[in-house]
């Protein structure tokens, strides 16, 4: 169980929407950070500054000060902050001037709430990517990554190449939700957002768990309606 | 100096064309001025030798043996006062023999040089005692069997006062032309700006609320008629822009409702009663699917409004049809299999040209048509693509067409599924709902690649999509 319990982490959540800014603090409240808010710029600095935190979650149109200021600012002082922008400007150059002005990360609103957990757990980590291990299993599963081969209760699952990167990425994300936006984007590498692969996705999904799931009686792979897909191990 | 520098193009245009002016004039002045003295100087060199050949015939020594020259031929004796001949003969030993009046007893000429007059006039000027300039000719003949030197001679006085009398009227007479001029260039070129003041004036009252109205443009074959047929062209592309811009808000506003009025009414009647908690997993769960819609659909519009820029700062690509084509059905190969769909793919004198054009924009539109084939195509049946080429107005196109078996277009809908947002009043295929986005986005992309995409009419069953993209006559980069 030691991938759901939460990685320790102070988080600075910069938002001036208070709605947003409240579902962000409960929902990362409820994965186990120390959340804090700042509603305007000002108090972002001062946060900045006095709580230290790990993480920045930064929207960029913020009243006083803008979210690219403060960002300037953290960087120019060279605090060991991490940086995630949020923000509903979603073009490639808002992007890359995101970037450019180094942040860690970049997440256009809206954005599925399991993907931003994703995010936020690969940025505390401080890794780019979690190293693969020769092999990962959840529950009965088995999947040998050098081999490419899947096993489930000791049977061998013939899986095509697409099956096989899907499985993995579920076990990678073990009991998160990922949403069918995170799967275009990682698994099926469509970077435009309008792509209408909801289907493929979906039928792909249909054909994995027939293969991992329907012949054994504990089903692992849920889908959850109006979210996604959770490869759950199944409670003891 | 700023004051020599005005700021309206007339005066400028005035300016110039004076300034020039006045230095042609005085180059072709100059020039007038030479040519006129050089001729003038001719035709009195030319008039001593008619003179002299004359004079010699009227020269006789008297009984005296002076030498005389024959006057009695004056009808009138005062016309002897209108020569004014200048006129010197010696003998070959240098003495004088005669001089006119004229000389008022001065020599013409001084003493005699070698050969003087034997082989030519010996043209030359000189100065007499009093300064006055003279134009000399010498020549020896015979006086009744003896050789004699006569010397003629004009005074260039009369010449040069003429020549200067000319200068000054031509000095006079230039800045009066000059000025003349000038008022002339500056009033017609003002004439000529004046549609330029009224475009501006037009122009200027042009605002957002009227991007309807047009310059007036007065000759449109002139290069201010073009500037204006140019301004025109410019406002109807802003107006275009800003229409599109408006249909943009509209459709996003009517298209955005209504997921936003299914998430309002699902909220609604769920908090209107207390209910079990799967009731309340089930109406968050409709909740989020219809937030996903309502995201697609603003990432369809999006998408739109970037194909509809695209035109100004894409950088195309160049690749080939069937790759990407192909690409395209391995993404949607999953749905193939599942449906156990028969893709047939046929090349009838398929170009080999590559197409040049932003691939991934290409990609969007391909995509969208051939999952909307997918997606219609019934079980087991049949999805048919050929690769062709189709030859428009001397260009070759690709022409690439994708022929479902599904339930078709119904019958006067074959533009109308273009449109955005458009659902089919036939086909009330709810598992069929998209975005609604699709096939205008698809179509917007071929036609700002110069290319088409229809839906053929007369197709028996199903439906048929024929897709035209021109090949490209520039030099393409390879990809």
């Amino acid at each position: 169980m030691n991938t759901t319990s939460p990685i320790s982490g102070r988080i600075l959540v910069v938002e001036d929407d208070r709605r947003m800014a409240d579902s962000l603090v409960s929902g990362l409240t409820g994965y186990g950070y120390q959340v804090s808010l700042a509603r305007t710029g000002e108090e972002a600095f001062f946060l900045v500054h006095s709580t230290q935190p790990d993480l920045v979650l930064l929207d960029l149109t913020l009243p006083k000060r803008g979210g690219l200021e403060i960002l300037a600012q953290i960087r120019a002082e060279q605090l060991p902050t991490r940086v995630l922008i949020l923000t509903s400007h979603n073009s490639v150059d808002d992007r890359v001037t995101g970037l450019n002005s180094g942040a860690d990360d970049y997440l256009g609103k809206p954005f599925s709430f399991p993907e931003l957990l994703a995010r936020v757990a690969s940025l505390l980590r401080r890794l780019p990517a979690p190293p693969r291990s020769a092999s990962l299993q959840i529950a009965d599963i088995h999947i040998d990554t050098k081999a490419h081969l899947v096993s489930r209760s000791g049977t061998p699952i013939d899986l095509t190449p697409r099956e096989y990167d899907l499985l993995l990425y579920l076990l990678e994300h073990r009991n998160q939700a990922v949403s069918r936006e995170m799967l275009a984007k990682d698994v099926w590498r469509e970077t435009s957002r309008f792509t209408p692969i909801d289907n493929v996705i979906d039928v792909q999904m249909a054909r994995l768990r027939r293969k991992i799931d329907d012949p054994f009686t504990t089903k692992l792979l849920l889908t959850l309606r109006g979210v996604g897909f959770i490869l759950r191990e199944p409670e003891q | 100096m700023k004051f020599l520098r005005p700021t309206n193009i007339r005066s400028r245009l005035a300016i110039w064309f004076v300034a020039i002016l006045s230095t042609i004039l005085l180059l072709y002045i100059s020039a007038v001025f030479v040519f006129q003295y050089v001729l003038l100087q001719r035709q009195i060199f030319h008039d001593e030798i008619q003179d002299v050949e004359t004079v010699e015939g009227l020269l006789y020594f008297d009984q005296h043996g002076s030498l005389q020259l024959e006057q009695g031929y004056h009808t009138h004796q005062q016309s002897r006062l209108l020569e004014d001949r200048l006129m010197e003969v010696r003998d070959l030993a240098g003495n004088v023999l005669y001089r006119t009046d004229t000389l008022k007893g001065a020599t013409l000429g001084g003493t005699a040089l070698p050969d003087e007059g034997i082989h030519s006039y010996n043209e030359r000027s000189t100065t007499l005692a009093d300064g006055t300039r003279v134009l000399l000719i010498s020549h020896i003949h015979p006086v009744q069997g003896k050789p004699v030197l006569i010397r003629l001679g004009y005074s260039m006085a009369p010449l040069h006062d003429r020549m200067l009398y000319f200068f000054f009227l031509l000095l006079v007479a230039t800045p009066i032309a000059l000025v003349a001029a000038g008022f002339i260039s500056y009033s017609v070129s003002r004439r000529a700006l004046r549609p330029l003041v009224s475009m501006a004036s037009r122009a200027e009252q042009i605002t957002a609320s009227n991007l309807h109205d047009r310059i007036v443009v007065e000759n449109p074959d002139d290069e201010l008629g073009h500037m204006g047929r140019v301004l025109n062209h410019l406002l109807e592309r802003l107006q275009q822009a800003f229409a599109q811009l408006q249909r943009f808000t509209a459709d996003a506003a009517h298209e955005l409702r209504t997921p936003l009025a299914s998430i309002r009414s699902t909220g609604e009647l769920t908090l209107q009663h207390d209910r079990p908690n799967a009731s309340y997993r089930e109406a968050i769960s409709g909740m989020l699917e219809e937030t996903t819609r309502l995201n697609q659909t603003i990432d369809g519009l999006l998408l739109l409004s970037k194909a509809e820029a695209v035109q100004c700062d894409s950088e195309p690509t160049s690749f080939f049809l069937t790759e990407l084509v192909h690409e395209i059905l391995v993404l949607l190969e999953v749905l193939v299999e599942e449906r156990q769909i028969t893709v047939l793919e046929e090349y009838e004198n398929a170009p080999h040209e590559p197409l040049v054009a932003d691939r991934s924009l290409m990609r969007v539109a391909l995509l969208n048509v051939l999952h909307n084939a997918v997606k219609f195509s019934p079980d087991r049946s049949v999805l048919r693509i050929v690769y062709g080429s189709i030859e428009r107005e001397g260009h070759i196109f690709h022409h690439i067409s994708i022929h479902d078996s599904g339930p078709g277009i119904a019958p006067g809908e074959h533009l109308r599924v273009f449109e955005r947002f458009f659902t089919s009043a036939v086909h009330q295929a709810t598992a069929f709902r998209g975005s609604g986005l699709g096939l205008s986005i698809a179509r917007l992309i071929i036609d700002r690649n110069g290319g088409r995409i229809n839906f053929e009419e007369n197709v028996v069953n199903g439906a048929k999509c024929c897709i035209e993209l021109p090949i490209s006559t520039k030099k393409s980069k390879t990809a």
